[in-house]
């Protein structure tokens, strides 16, 4: 723990390193997100409510996706690499430290980028989340299972390419459950939605904890929390089995 | 554009176009993309159409149904992140070597992106196709479905021009990278890519028809969705000229100022 959180700092500092540049991506993807929003209004602004859904309510959902894929494409920004990286040959650098692999890979790098979602995911949160102690507690709860959740899946599509040998899976995985969680799963019907609650579960990213914040409810965050577990999990084990069939690339520097 | 010129920028294209369709992965990697992003953006403008009574600022599902299938087509075809790879061509002195060959670094580059986007755009169309007939039936006008086949074309040159053209401010700025984020923004909603611009607020529907971004995702749309309006053709057409001219400027300008260091 202790390695994993001294690599976090050296990550970090690097991404510091020039404080311009930083600033000039963390705005970018604000501004990006500014633009959602306001696609999101527009788009309110002319269908109404939406099978229960509204812009106050889609605006919350955008806060919890922002937020955990800003901690999680930002601050583990590996966990999107893991198949490019075991396809190339590009973990041999990892290997040889006194470190327990995926804990030292997920926190090696930061993507400034995805950080700015992090800033913005909160800032729409404290502006339109009608933040209270209790709703705070279940926005930060929901956001850290959905951040669980984020990086196992990535994790496990992309260790599939240590068995299949090409890494576009894991990136497939992590673009479909972004953009799949962008959107309330209510517009859905049939066989749709429930892909979206169980193989690739994006209804879980967003808009699950989003609803847990409006409407409380300990069965759906115990699904929630249990389904993050799971995940998780599943990630952790495709990573380390997927490891012991790693092919060196003999290239030292990518991890 | 002289024949000797013309040929070349057919064998670019033809040799780009050839490359992509033996890219089988990265072709079904977009073809797959599209087939999500489809699925999703049209079944939340059906939502929204029944919600709102039937139709939307005038299109009903259908018409919405096929709008995005041909939007999103125009524009999941290209390279999303072409302005970050050009920017970083021309800030590493890279493009340095493209500026001895006997032929314009912009044509080039565009004849090769031409070729690498006509067979993605033609699988996405073929994708579509099958996404609008499965979801709601019938193209609501054959003639609006043909126009927008040339438009979508048409769309997709605008498109790489003016990327080219938002690239080139990396001759100056030496960092375009992040530049690609906002480009991308405008062509989403100024654009039409995902929604038709009529649902627009009236100033904003203003601004947006005289930007060059209409020309690269709310043309085809709207033809597609049954609206049978030729002259948008033309209007794409201008487009492409100006931007053609704007890229080309800013290309001849910033070669002027290349500074490449080693080899």
């Amino acid at each position: 723990m202790r390695a994993a959180l001294a690599t976090l700092r050296a990550a970090m500092a690097e991404a510091w390193a020039n404080p311009g540049a930083f600033w000039t991506q963390v705005i970018a993807m604000a501004v990006n997100d500014v633009a959602w929003v306001a696609f999101w209004l527009l788009f309110f602004d002319r269908a109404g409510e939406v099978r229960g859904w509204d812009s106050s309510r889609v605006l919350l959902l955008f806060a919890v996706l922002t937020t955990s894929a800003g901690l999680v494409l930002g601050l583990l920004a590996n966990a999107r690499s893991v198949g490019t990286l075991a396809a190339n040959g590009g973990l041999d650098a990892l290997l040889a430290l006194p470190v327990p692999p995926l804990a030292h890979l997920l926190v090696r790098r930061i993507d400034t980028a995805n950080v700015g979602d992090l800033v913005f995911g909160v800032a729409l949160f404290l502006v339109t989340g009608g933040p209270t102690p209790a709703r705070l507690g279940i926005y930060v709860g929901g956001v850290l299972a959905a951040s669980v959740l984020l990086t196992g899946f990535p994790l496990m599509t992309g260790s599939l390419a240590f068995f299949v040998g090409r890494g576009e899976a894991g990136d497939f995985g992590l673009h479909s459950i972004l953009l799949l969680a962008a959107y309330p799963a209510d517009i859905f019907t049939g066989a749709p939605k429930l892909i979206l609650y169980t193989v690739v579960p994006a209804a879980f990213v967003a808009g699950v904890p989003s609803t847990l914040v409006d409407d409380p409810d300990p069965r759906t965050a115990l699904a929630l929390l249990g389904v993050a577990a799971a995940f998780g999990v599943a990630g952790w084990a495709t990573f380390t089995l997927g490891l012991r069939r790693y092919t060196s690339g003999a290239v030292w520097t990518r991890a | 554009m002289s024949a000797a010129t013309s040929r070349w920028f057919a064998v670019g294209v033809g040799t780009a176009a050839r490359r992509a369709l033996a890219e089988r992965g990265g072709l079904a990697f977009t073809l797959t993309f599209y087939a999500v992003i489809v699925v999703v953006i049209t079944a939340l403008w059906r939502a929204a159409a029944e919600s709102g009574g039937g139709t939307v600022a005038g299109y009903d599902a259908t018409a919405l149904t096929w709008y995005i299938l041909a939007s999103e087509a125009a524009t999941v075809a290209l390279n999303i992140r072409m302005i970050e790879v050009v920017g970083d061509d021309i800030a590493s002195g890279a493009v340095a070597t493209e500026m001895l060959r006997p032929a314009s670094v912009l044509g080039v580059r565009m004849a090769a992106e031409i070729g690498r986007a006509l067979p993605r755009l033609a699988g996405c169309a073929a994708v579509g196709v099958v996404v609008g007939a499965t979801t709601v039936g019938a193209v609501p006008s054959a003639a609006g479905l043909a126009l927008s086949v040339p438009a979508l074309v048409l769309a997709i040159a605008a498109n790489l021009l003016a990327q080219h053209a938002f690239a080139a401010a990396a001759f100056w700025v030496r960092d375009a990278r992040s530049t690609w984020f906002l480009y991308q923004k405008l062509v989403f909603i100024l654009g039409g890519m995902l929604l038709p611009l009529e649902t627009l607020p009236g100033w904003l529907h203003g601004v947006a028809s005289a930007l060059p971004f209409m020309a690269m995702a709310y043309v085809p749309g709207r033809l597609a969705s049954g609206h049978v309006e030729a002259q948008l053709l033309v209007v794409q057409a201008a487009w492409i000229a100006v931007l053609a001219g704007v890229a080309a400027t800013a290309f001849a300008a910033g070669e002027r100022r290349v500074q490449a260091v080693g080899g």
